[in-house]
């Protein structure tokens, strides 16, 4: 049976999150991608720039 | 999937647990492998080998205090502590004690199965929600997603802490906009800055809007605005009381009054007319020979150095002056700035209408002439007028001190109103913002952690959708017609796994409530097979250490016939201690390799024999049924060589005897030497009985069972063999006990040996 990458389950997910802008989209995977320490800090970051003023 | 392929085909193991010196076990190109004996010989030590080699550990070990025990602890060794592992593929090798690879190497073994051992049987099944997902995550090598999916979680819970204390910063802005209301309305808030605004006479706000302007508040408010008398009021009576008096410099008085009457100083009042005697000297207007100021006749050389040396002391008097006269001259600088503050601070007093004490007279002029006249000051003078500037500011202290702030005005509280409503309204919208940010972050945070979460689920879902099935399957095969169905492994939330299965229509979740020991045992097997099959990548073969003791006989059968016929690509390594079970296993599956661990002592660990001669005879006689005469006759041959070996490993017969590949090359008449020797020097009469039998079977040797012969005679009769391999029987019916059908040697040592029921002996009893 395959075993799911994480690569490929980053992939798919993104897919399913089809209708959010591409900029953002395309800096999400990046951010998920890197398995930092504080990722989960810079992905609190990028959702709150998302979010605008 | 297809069966993960690399197997093991040797495993030699040195001074390691119960071995002190070195012990091989052959797999042959892979082959699956029943290990039978009684608790205690040592059996178990092939699974603690390979699962220190794969894992690094032996779990049993692993607490504090044991980890000693990998290296043969019994007896004397001083070899050092290996284990090799041959496998088909690469991951074979040699790991010696101090185990020195780091963790990370085992990474990916561990996410395979192999291990399955009796006491840790259940443990999954006994595991709770949260550790059998975490036990899955690792076997599936989920763990990237996993913490991927923690941080998603983290970032999301941080945003959810945030705006909600926000959203508890805009309430409570709200409930003092609304003045203590929980019914904030933006309008009532318009409203009283309207009210506010009208009563000032400046014009009202029309939105909310208009007022976070700051420019709005000045526009509306500055050309009415004025400073309150109240302000001038309170800031004269802060002044009053945070004055500070000049300090007293006595030792600057003393110093000046000890330098003017000192002799040095009176020839200050020379200097001028030094000066004007220099004058006239170097212009010449003077007379040549005489005094230019008082006309006596004087040598104009001695009047000139006269002059000179007069004039540097008068400069350097003029320097100490300036020395001692600043200090005095700023004293009373000090004491006039002092006075004069004090003078306006009572006139801006007055006007409003506060009355300060009368201030002291302070005697300036008179400092000031003396310090003109080089003459001494008192120093109690100037002393007195510091204490009196003191003693006034102390008084005006006190007025200060009992003077109430003055009444804002009706007007100016209108002000302060308006403009800490502004304030308010401001900071409340600041915050509005940063809540309304931060909720649409959290918006975006939940819909990708959600996404996530279904993906996640979705992705396991269909994994355990398989696992289930197959669970299902092995767990129907043990346990057929036993109206407990639909076996399956289930998630629990977002991060547990549960098992489950249907009991009489009823779903039970976990279903240790209505399945006895085996059946939970049964599963966890099931579970263990399924697995392997569903994840295992590269390794291909499968260890079960004692697994069926609390299995009845009849589960023991369904379980041999599972693992032979349902397992059959892969390599099982079975071990147990339950006779039936091994013959279950040996009738089952006579492909597979046999050995017996019979006996372990303290000086030379484990005895060994393997159960090759019997499977081997027994391929003999079915390829003689079938025809293939030549083959029968091979077999046949290899059974002698295999019985002969095995008598001579078990009554340690005085020949060079060596374990492993080589001992596959001995001559067989090496090996009948061997045997003779042993019984002519421990049982002759058995000797003399099989002596008969021996030469017979020598000649079957020479004869029968030469293949090579048979390619050049042509011919090889089915009769010849059949008595051949009667006779290869009978040889080995003379180790076998007929009652438990196990080898005489079974708890023997090199002088004597019994079998397992103790009937059968060697040398024969009586």
């Amino acid at each position: 049976m395959h075993r799911p990458s994480a690569e490929e389950f980053i992939q798919a997910l993104l897919e399913t999150l089809d209708d959010l802008p591409p900029d953002f989209i395309r800096r999400l995977e990046g951010v998920l991608k890197q398995d930092t320490t504080d990722r989960a800090q810079a992905i609190r970051e990028l959702f709150e720039d998302a979010a605008g003023d | 999937m297809p069966p993960a392929t690399e197997k093991i085909r040797r495993l030699v193991l040195s001074a390691f647990r119960g071995v002190p010196g070195e012990m091989t076990v052959e797999f042959g190109n892979g082959d699956s492998i029943v290990v039978y004996g009684d608790n205690g010989t040592g059996k178990s030590t092939i699974a603690d080998a390979l699962e220190w080699y794969f894992t690094g550990e032996i779990e049993l070990l692993s607490h504090e205090g044991r980890q000693h025990a990998v290296r043969y602890v019994g007896g004397e060794s001083e070899g050092v502590t290996s284990v090799e592992v041959v496998t088909s593929g690469s991951l074979g090798g040699k790991v010696v004690l101090p185990d020195e690879r780091s963790p990370e190497g085992f990474q990916a073994i561990r996410r395979e199965t192999f291990l399955l051992r009796g006491r840790t049987l259940a443990d999954f099944i006994n595991k709770t929600k949260t550790e059998k997902w975490k036990a899955l995550v690792d076997i599936l090598g989920l763990d990237t997603i996993e913490r991927l999916r923690e941080d998603l979680q983290r970032a999301r819970n941080d945003l959810r802490k945030k705006t909600k204390a926000l959203d508890e910063e805009v309430k409570t802005y709200q409930r003092a906009l609304a003045s203590g209301s929980a019914d904030f309305n933006v309008d009532t808030v318009v409203g009283n800055l309207q009210e506010i605004c009208r009563m000032l006479g400046v014009d009202p706000p029309q939105s909310l809007e208009q007022v976070a302007d700051p420019s709005w508040l000045t526009g509306a408010v500055g050309a009415s605005a004025r400073v309150p008398e109240g302000t001038d009021r309170d800031a004269l009576l802060a002044k009053i009381r945070t004055l500070n008096a000049p300090a007293f410099d006595r030792r600057a008085v003393e110093g000046w009054n000890d330098f003017v009457s000192s002799a040095q100083a009176r020839l200050l009042p020379r200097a001028s007319l030094v000066r004007e005697a220099k004058r006239l000297f170097d212009t010449g207007i003077a007379e040549r020979g005489h005094c230019p100021l008082c006309g006596q006749a004087v040598d104009d050389k001695s009047l000139a150095r006269q002059i000179e040396r007069t004039l540097v002391d008068v400069m350097e008097t003029s320097r100490d002056l300036e020395r001692f006269r600043d200090p005095v001259v700023q004293q009373g600088d000090d004491l006039e700035a002092a006075h004069g503050k004090r003078r306006t601070i009572q006139h801006r007093a007055r006007s409003v209408d506060l009355e300060l004490p009368p201030l002291p007279d302070i005697l300036l002029a008179a400092l000031r002439s003396n310090v003109e006249a080089l003459a001494s000051i008192e120093p109690d003078t100037v002393s007195k007028a510091v204490a009196e500037i003191r003693k006034w500011d102390r008084a005006a202290a006190t007025v200060a001190k009992k003077a109430s702030p003055a009444k804002p005005s009706t007007r100016d509280t209108q002000l302060v109103m308006l403009a800490a409503l502004c304030q308010q309204v401001n900071a409340w919208r600041v915050v509005e913002r940063k809540a309304t940010r931060a909720r649409r972050a959290l918006d975006l945070a939940e819909r990708v952690f959600d996404a996530y979460q279904e993906k996640q689920k979705e992705d396991l879902a269909e994994l355990l959708k398989r696992i289930s099935r197959r669970v299902a399957q092995i767990y129907s095969a043990l346990h057929p017609g036993e109206d407990l169905d639909s076996v399956s492994v289930e998630p629990w939330t977002a991060k547990g796994l549960e098992l489950a299965i249907e009991f009489y229509g009823s779903r039970q979740r976990p279903p240790h409530g209505v399945l006895s020991e085996s059946h939970l045992n049964s599963l966890a097997i099931a579970l263990f097979l399924a697995m392997a099959e569903s994840f295992n990548e590269r390794i291909g073969f499968l260890l079960l250490d004692d697994v069926i003791n609390s299995f009845d006989v009849e589960h023991r059968g369904r379980l041999a016939e599972l693992l032979a016929d349902g397992f059959a690509d892969w390599q099982l390594i079975v071990l147990t201690h339950d006779q039936q079970f091994f013959e279950h296993l040996s009738r089952r599956a006579p492909a597979w390799r046999k050995l017996e661990f019979t006996s372990w002592s303290y000086a030379s660990g484990p005895r060994t024999t393997h159960y090759e001669t019997t499977g081997i005879l027994r391929g003999a006689r079915e390829r003689l049924e079938n025809g293939d005469v030549q083959g029968a006759a091979t077999k046949a041959r290899r059974a002698l060589e295999e019985l002969l070996q095995e008598v001579c490993e078990a009554l340690w017969a005085p020949l060079p005897f060596r374990r492993g590949q080589a001992n596959d090359k001995r001559e067989i008449g090496e090996l009948f030497r061997g045997v003779r020797r042993t019984l002519k020097e421990r049982a002759k009469p058995v000797l003399d009985t099989l002596e008969p039998l021996f030469k017979n079977l020598e000649a079957d040797v020479g004869a029968t069972l030469n293949v090579a012969a048979h390619g050049s005679r042509g011919l090889l009769g089915v009769s010849e063999v059949q008595a051949a391999l009667e006779r290869i029987t009978a040889l080995d019916e003379t180790w076998f006990c007929p009652k438990c059908r196990t080898r005489i040697w079974h708890r023997g040592t090199p002088e004597a040996g019994r079998c397992k029921c103790g009937q059968s002996a060697f040398p024969p009893l009586g």
